[in-house]
């Protein structure tokens, strides 16, 4: 129960928008905030009731829904889902509360928003195949009108390509979904059923186009290199928010959607070419973050870092996946590690492209070399900046380092070379990160930000919430490791 | 409980800094210091009653702290040598109340950071799994860039803090990929599972412990990121240079020597990479003529020569040398501040102020004599304990470590001389006179010169006694005839640098290059700014030709459905109309067969019994 009343509050606050038409700005926002607490006061509870000793999937409901087809609203968590749904939540309570221009429309934007919300965590709290397209799909949608109408520079041109871009990820994705949803007798959408009975194992051809299609289906999403250029200009026209939510919550799904199908469903398939994605994740960690590095624009600069990590984490799966290695302990801190990267770059990358919405909400500009000695005038905003852009370099002490270090531990055991040339990823990161944050507060100021004011008390209050996160899973991750770790035992136990 | 001891500093610089912003310079200093000198008390209790620390992050991950004897050494030595440069960084740095309620936001700041950094330190030196160590080590390289950007409007000193964290984080890859060699072997990050390795993945582990620990403590070819971190202030490059960050990487050696000298070529490569690093910064020292990168290139050179122990299989001699030059290094680095505030530079040349601070200038003095190695200074003892260690490895080694002796014998004569020596008759000051030195500030210098003066007392042979009961650790033994000839080469060197300070000399091309490490930094940078280059190609290349894919892709498209329009709704417009005029026709021709003339019929009849006969006649021969 707990886990339909997480995704369809929002669902309902967002109706609940869309019908009162009269509602002022503020009032429209604070609903929306307190709808998005309640969602994640939901998964709060799911959390501490979740048994790490338990069976894999907890909090499991089943509706009968059209028996003909074996479709049924099935929903349940495990560990990495619930810490990735719990984190996405926290993402959207921030992305509300955080105060952004919305154009004369609050009540529509906030709408979206909650909309939004309440697809995204569909999509990690079923367990039906269908469901799961559906709900993959609907988050487009919501991105596509968040983007298109509160973006700047050229938002409905940007919109549109992240949508089509993504869109065709996600038709080969309902192919991959139907060829698995064949292979099996009788015909079931059941993930669990799926994952117990691995219906494709050692099926030549065939499972090799469904293990393809949708591997490139998520790898659009996550995005891996070179399917990647959709991001950068979704994120630059996009408000800061929603870029926080596009880079926080929606770039989640592509790497969820890999743990949960190929690596769940098809553990044979995906041991075979574990190298092979391995090694494209090795490309977009060393490619990404040399992108990153030559980037002049403060946006895209963080949107490049994004495939970065996300190259980690496909690391950590490609690693997991590697069953023949035999080495069990090496496999599960990869993926251990995979997710807390995950929730570890949603609020991280979360906390920077707000803080983008605020550079764009004070001066219009993304432009690094317009910027300078800011430290002085935003004491606030230079702080949070620097510990956000260290958590992101992988700083011990901070949630990116929980991370990665796990990611790179298990890659060495299992594959030496990728994890020694993968680590250089973090120290080109460190290189463009400080470069970052001395052209933005070092140095001397532009007359032209003479008027540059410091950050007002909601946003650092969501600042404040999101690096307490950063801060907390940096120093005692032990409340998050123990949850992901059930499941990541799990899975690789090679069932 | 052990964890105290990390948790007092790190926990007390956030606190000094969010409340330190009202106290004055007085209550910031005192707070400061009473939190090191808790620290100090807190090390000297653990290490009597054998303190433990352990935290697990899960069944893999656990945090574990142990003392051990080089980490006993360092666990002292950090919160006494801070302690002082505290006290002077709290008046030499921060600005004394002027108006009423002056917030010092940068002093608290400084401070703050400064408790960071011992904080770390700790951690690094009880740490007792890769993971622990690993964390420390990085928080301590933050800690150092956060230092170094003090000054941050000045346009340069962001990019020298850059590039002081980026060379050392380069060598923390190295602990990186140890940390997952060890857990690659043994499944676990403990120092212990470090000795259950071996062959390849005990090569890969003890290859990254060093390259961590030779950028750490400014080994050839990373020595230069020193004089990067020169661009901080002066008690950040004291504390930096003695007892932290620098320290880190013989701590490291020493602390692992037993496991790392497993691997056959552990021994040959660090001497000669200490060696290499001692005979070089010595040179290096020879020519520079700004007081701080004189004494940070001499820093690189002493830490050489505790690697040459280390290498040579003599950790306990690299701990008592590290001991000694930890008091005197800083010292030096206090007194070269207090000659800045004189002249408003770092250069050597305008110095010579040997009239103007006598009691600076001799408190200089002793830290200059115990650096140049002078009996009876305990540096000088560790010193040649280290050239006796070399020379139980090859006699030839024992003499370069005695010539590296005589190098920084030479520099420090020229250090002491060019800053604290008495102005050349000619000159007189032209410089206008800074304020005086502060009750603090000397007193912490005499301090440390007075430490230094106490370390004396193991050239005597019932100290000794006493060190070796206190402390068991392994010593060389020594020949004579090394110390004689260490002493020879001493006194050379002493008496090169008087010579060469006598008269004001502009220093040749090659002179101003041997001072900057031979080049070294212009190779580190240029590596950078390929970096750099390469990232904006990429970034143009991701632009025009990867996105251009997918722009092409939807050109495409696009004009597929144009010509759909045109051609394709055509196409499929005609092939109906094509059908019914076909038909038409057919229908046409049948109509004209219908003529009802006889002939005709019969005609038709006969063709079409011929064609049959045809084909039976076809079917019968195939």
């Amino acid at each position: 129960m707990i886990l339909t009343v997480a995704w369809i509050v929002p669902l309902l606050g967002a109706v609940a928008l869309a019908a009162f038409p009269r509602w002022s700005e503020g009032r429209a926002r604070l609903w929306a905030a307190a709808v998005a607490a309640l969602s994640l006061l939901a998964l709060v509870v799911a959390w501490v009731g979740f048994d790490p000793a338990g069976p894999l999937f907890q909090h499991v409901e089943e509706l009968r829904w059209v028996p003909s087809i074996g479709l049924a609203y099935r929903v349940g968590v495990d560990g990495i889902a619930l810490a990735v749904a719990t984190m996405s939540a926290l993402i959207f309570v921030a992305a509300i509360a955080y105060p952004v221009d919305t154009l004369g429309q609050p009540r529509q934007y906030y709408a979206w928003m909650l909309f939004l919300q309440a697809m995204s965590l569909g999509v990690f709290l079923v367990l039906d195949l269908l469901l799961f397209y559906v709900f993959f799909d609907l988050t487009l949608v919501g991105m596509f009108f968040l983007i298109g109408r509160w973006g700047h520079g050229t938002p409905q041109v940007s919109a549109l390509k992240f949508f089509l871009y993504t869109f065709a990820g996600s038709l080969l994705l309902l192919l991959a979904i139907i060829g698995l949803y064949l292979s099996i007798e009788p015909h079931s959408f059941d993930m669990r059923v799926l994952i117990e009975r691995q219906p494709l194992a050692g099926t030549g051809l065939y499972a090799g186009l469904v293990f393809l299609a949708l591997m490139l289906g998520f790898a659009i999403k996550t995005p891996l290199v070179p399917l990647h250029t959709w991001l950068p200009q979704a994120h630059v026209d996009a408000p800061g928010p929603a870029s926080a939510i596009l880079a926080g919550v929606l770039l989640k799904m592509g790497t969820y959607g890999m743990i949960r199908l190929p690596f769940a469903m098809m553990q044979e398939t995906f041991a075979k070419y574990s190298l092979v994605v391995g090694i494209v994740a090795l490309v977009a960690i060393l490619y990404g973050a040399l992108v990153a590095l030559g980037q002049g624009n403060l946006k895209r600069r963080i949107a490049y870092t994004s495939i970065n990590h996300m190259g980690y984490t496909v690391l950590g799966i490609a690693v997991a996946s590697a069953i023949f290695a035999d080495n069990q302990a090496a496999r599960q801190l990869a993926l251990t590690g995979a997710t807390v990267e995950m929730v570890a770059h949603g609020l991280i990358t979360g906390a920077l492209f707000l803080i983008c919405g605020s550079f764009w909400q004070r001066t219009g500009d993304y432009e690094l070399d317009h910027y300078g000695g800011l430290a002085h005038r935003a004491p606030l905003l230079t702080g949070f900046t620097v510990l956000a852009a260290f958590a992101s370099l992988g700083m011990p002490g901070l949630a990116g380092f929980v991370a990665e270090f796990q990611v790179f531990a298990g890659t060495f055991a299992v594959y030496p070379w990728l994890a020694v040339l993968g680590v250089l990823g973090i120290l080109i990161t460190a290189a463009l990160f400080l470069g970052l944050l001395r052209r933005l507060f070092f140095g001397r100021l532009p007359s032209h930000l003479g008027g540059f004011g410091d950050l007002k008390w909601a946003e650092w209050g969501v600042l404040g919430v999101l690096s307490l996160g950063i801060l907390v899973i940096g120093v005692a991750p032990q409340f998050l490791l123990t949850l992901i770790d059930a499941s990541s035992a799990l899975l690789v136990g090679g069932r | 409980m052990l964890w105290t001891l990390v948790l007092l500093p790190l926990l007390g610089a956030p606190l000094l800094y969010l409340g330190g912003r009202r106290l004055g310079r007085f209550g910031l200093t005192l707070a400061a210091s009473l939190v090191v000198l808790a620290t100090l008390v807190l090390a000297g209790l653990a290490i009597t009653s054998g303190w433990q620390g352990s935290v697990a992050w899960s069944e893999t991950l656990a945090l574990t702290l142990k003392l051990s004897t080089a980490g006993s050494v360092f666990a002292l030595t950090i919160p006494l040598v801070a302690l002082l440069i505290v006290v002077y960084a709290g008046y030499h740095e921060l600005a004394p109340r002027t108006g009423y309620r002056r917030r010092d936001r940068q002093g608290a700041r400084l401070l703050g950071l400064l408790l960071a950094f011992v904080g770390a330190m700790q951690m690094l030196v009880l740490a007792n799994d890769f993971l622990t160590l690993l964390i420390a080590w990085e928080l301590v390289g933050a800690c150092s860039w956060a230092l170094i950007s003090h000054k941050w409007g000045q346009k340069e000193v962001p990019k020298e803090a850059a590039q002081a964290f980026l060379v050392t984080r380069f060598g923390d890859l190295g602990l990186y990929i140890a940390a997952a060699a060890v857990f690659a072997g043994s499944g676990g990050f403990g120092y212990a599972d470090l000795a259950t390795l071996d062959g390849g993945l005990l090569s890969i582990a003890v290859a990254g412990i060093l390259l961590a620990a030779a950028a750490k403590s400014a080994q050839v070819p990373f020595s230069s990121w020193l004089f990067a971190a020169m661009a901080g202030p002066v008690p950040v490059s004291a504390l930096l240079h003695s007892a932290t960050m620098v320290a880190a990487g013989i701590y490291l050696l020493a602390r692992l020597q037993p496991t790392l000298s497993a691997v056959d070529w552990f021994a040959p490569l660090v001497i000669s990479l200490g060696l290499a690093t001692a005979l070089i910064g010595g040179v290096v020292g020879m020519f520079q003529n700004h007081a701080k990168k004189l004494l940070a290139a001499s820093t690189s050179a002493q830490y050489g020569l505790m690697w040459v122990a280390v290498g040579a299989g003599f950790p306990g001699v690299a701990l008592l040398h590290f001991v000694a030059h930890a008091f005197l290094k800083a010292g030096l680095f206090l007194s070269a501040g207090l000659a800045e505030r004189q002249i408003g530079s770092y250069q050597l040349h305008d110095m010579r102020l040997g009239r103007r601070l006598p009691g600076v200038a001799l408190a200089a003095g002793v830290l200059s004599l115990a650096l140049a190695g002078m009996i009876p200074f305990g540096a000088a003892w560790s010193k040649e304990q280290i050239a006796a260690a070399a020379g139980q490895q090859a006699v030839w080694l024992a003499l370069l470590v005695a010539l590296a002796g005589g190098l920084s014998a030479l520099y420090a004569t020229r250090f002491q001389l060019l800053a604290y020596g008495r102005p050349l008759p000619r000159e007189r000051s032209r410089l206008p006179q800074g304020p005086r030195p502060s009750r603090a500030e000397s007193g912490a210098l005499w301090l440390l010169a007075i430490v230094t003066l106490l370390l004396s007392l193991v050239w005597w042979p019932e100290v000794q006694a006493w060190l070796a009961e206190a402390w068991p650790q392994r010593l060389p033994q020594g020949k004579l005839w090394e110390l004689i000839v260490s002493l020879i080469l001493v006194v050379l060197g002493i008496a090169v640098g008087f010579v060469m300070t006598r008269r004001q000399r502009r220093s040749s091309t090659w002179q101003e290059r041997a001072a900057s490490w031979f080049g070294l930094p212009t190779v580190i940078q240029t590596i950078a700014r390929g970096t750099v280059i390469f990232g904006h190609s990429l970034a143009r290349f991701d632009d025009r030709v990867v996105d251009a894919g997918l722009r092409g892709t939807a050109r495409f498209a696009r004009w597929l459905a144009r010509r759909n329009a045109q051609q394709g709704e055509a196409f499929s417009e005609g092939v109906p109309g094509v059908v019914t005029r076909l038909s038409e026709w057919g229908g046409h021709w049948a109509r004209q067969a219908q003529s009802g003339q006889t002939h005709h019929y019969y005609t038709g009849i006969s063709l079409g019994l011929a064609v049959i006969l045809a084909i039976l006649v076809i079917g019968a021969l195939l």
